[in-house]
């Protein structure tokens, strides 16, 4: 069943043509990389998936519903969570009030509002068990964390919104071998949650590794999609490189 | 918990209460009811107006302008009471005045863009002329009546009611900082601007608050003074600037290592009013209580730094 269907996408920044009518079928469950050289317009697609951006023209179907999303909370609403690469999280506070940052829970005590502490922390561990059950102590601040481990923080607050697509921005640049391993399980570790991932990522052999489709884009326009015994890194590297439109191998 | 971690944590803490039985035990008469409670006095100006710097710290904006807001208050209240204004009003522009430039601060720091830095500098120096303006250079004197006095000067037993007060304001302070959805958004806002903005919490918001809070914290102070001392002068508030800011500074060094919280600013109030009284008792002459602020200032942020430099190197 396909998840998210963008159709015939087109978006000029002033004079310049980012999108030219691309199209993007996300199946659900899956994990689809988009992939392409810089200026190939994946962050501007992205972008209108997280509703960052409006698209000048375009279709955008969520479970075959026609979708507009004005503003990035509409598209966290519908159930799309995009994790950019800066991760947006605060380093110096715990783990369970990053997860919970904007949307804390309260309990009532003596008729005021207050933080129910207890209850984010337990809520945060289960979300973080469903990625990484290495990490246990909710209280523990952000900054102690790795690369990879914060990743997962900022995947847990997207759990917490009930998405159940999540959009990946570079998830591995700027991390190391054993950070890369630890956020490609991470990302396994959605899929077997049942979520949609769509990776966006430079990292040809994590794109390899990881996904079921990938989608390259070149100038502004749809080039290739591959799947199935094609799907390489080597492959990759060549399409995105010659530009090339037809399956050679 | 390691030593390391506890010397952080509960380190200034501890060296309160050991300066507290050193003086005890040899600043001559510190131990007195009348000095204590004389003690509790200070701390309380003190401190309520060092919770509002820390509200503004927390929500990574500084308010240098909180000492002649309240100086400025103190002087609309004086102004209003001494033209038989009713006292209740009084106090209510009084604390009108301290929200408004808070209100202004926060403005100015959200829509204008202007560093707090330079723009509560540039309250501050407002709020003085204003305050100077207002009494002409001289100071609002009387025979004010009792019941306003009172606030400043009445007692419950043996204990005065501006320490009752205190409590009050330090309760609702700590509850609001550490228990409530809009204290961790002011403190998200401080951490990290756009992350807590992408959160969907409203920032700016947080930012003015904040400020306000610490406007509204110099009207508060402004009643209290003015009660206690029935009169209103323009720079009647002057020197709680470095105390303020050296109680909470001083503060950031305890309990939650390099981040302004209300209990450590509370301590640090405690701390700085009994060494500058301790100080005057063993004798030692008027300008080393401005060495030793300045030193407290100082070395605060040093160990604040230093502990943000630790946990950066942790990663």
């Amino acid at each position: 069943m396909t998840k998210i269907s963008a159709r015939n996408i087109y978006k000029n920044y002033g004079a310049v043509e980012a999108l030219r009518g691309v199209s993007l079928d996300v199946a659900e469950g899956e994990i689809h990389a988009v992939c392409g050289d810089n200026g190939a317009g994946k962050s501007t697609l992205i972008k209108i998936l997280a509703g960052v951006e409006q698209p000048d023209q375009g279709e955008l179907l969520v479970d075959g519903a026609a979708r507009r999303f004005d503003s990035p909370t509409a598209a966290l609403k519908a159930g799309l969570a995009t994790i950019h690469q800066d991760l947006a999280v605060a380093p110096d506070m715990a783990i369970y009030q990053n997860i919970f940052m904007g949307a804390e829970l309260t309990r009532s005590v003596l008729g005021l509002r207050l933080l129910d502490k207890a209850r984010m922390r337990r809520e945060s561990l289960g979300y973080m068990g469903q990625l990484n059950d290495s990490i246990t102590d909710m209280n523990a601040k952000v900054n102690a964390l790795s690369g990879g481990q914060r990743q997962a923080v900022a995947i847990c607050r997207a759990l917490r919104w009930n998405a159940n697509v999540v959009i990946l921005d570079e998830p591995t640049a700027a991390l190391g071998v054993r950070e890369t391993e630890q956020v490609l399980q991470l990302v396994r570790s959605l899929k077997r949650a049942g979520k949609t991932v769509i990776l966006i990522s430079h990292a040809m052999k994590d794109v390899a590794a990881l996904a079921d489709r990938v989608t390259i884009l070149r100038t502004g326009e749809n080039q290739i999609t591959l799947d199935g015994g094609d799907l390489t890194a080597d492959n990759l590297a060549h399409y995105i490189l010659s530009g090339e439109v037809n399956r050679v191998h | 918990m390691t030593l390391k971690k506890i010397v952080e944590t509960y380190g200034t803490f501890l060296a309160g209460i050991v300066l507290f039985l050193f003086l005890i035990a040899f600043a001559p008469n510190f131990a007195s009811t009348a000095n204590l409670l004389n003690v509790l006095k200070q701390v309380s100006f003190l401190s309520i107006l060092a919770f509002g710097f820390t509200f503004a710290l927390i929500s990574s904006e500084l308010d240098l302008s909180f000492a002649n807001v309240c100086s400025l208050s103190a002087v609309v209240i004086g102004f209003l009471i001494s033209t038989e204004v009713a006292w209740p009003l009084a106090i209510v522009a009084g604390l009108a005045t301290g929200i408004a430039a808070g209100l202004l601060n926060g403005f100015l720091v959200t829509v204008l863009k202007v560093p707090s830095l330079i723009s509560t500098l540039g309250t501050a120096s407002v709020a003085n002329g204003l305050a100077f303006m207002i009494t002409g250079g001289v100071a609002f004197v009387g025979r004010w009546d009792p019941d306003f006095l009172y606030l400043g000067r009445g007692k419950i037993g043996p204990v005065p009611v501006i320490i009752l007060f205190t409590l009050a304001i330090f309760a609702v302070a700590l509850v609001l900082s550490t228990q409530t959805r809009t204290g961790v958004h002011i403190q998200a806002t401080g951490e990290n601007e756009e992350a807590a903005r992408r959160s969907g919490i409203n920032t700016r918001g947080c930012k003015v608050l904040a400020l306000t809070l610490s406007g509204l914290a110099a009207g508060l102070t402004a009643v209290f003074l003015v009660a206690n001392l029935s009169s209103a002068a323009p720079q009647m508030a002057g020197d709680f600037m470095l105390n303020g800011i050296a109680a909470t500074l001083l503060g950031m060094t305890m309990f939650t290592p390099a981040k302004a919280n209300i209990l450590g600013s509370f301590v640090g109030a405690l701390i700085i009013v009994m060494l500058s009284n301790g100080l005057v008792l063993l004798g030692a002459q008027y300008y080393i209580q401005d060495i030793m602020l300045g030193i407290i200032i100082i070395a605060s942020v040093a160990v604040s730094a230093s502990v943000l430099k630790r946990a950066a190197f942790a990663l």
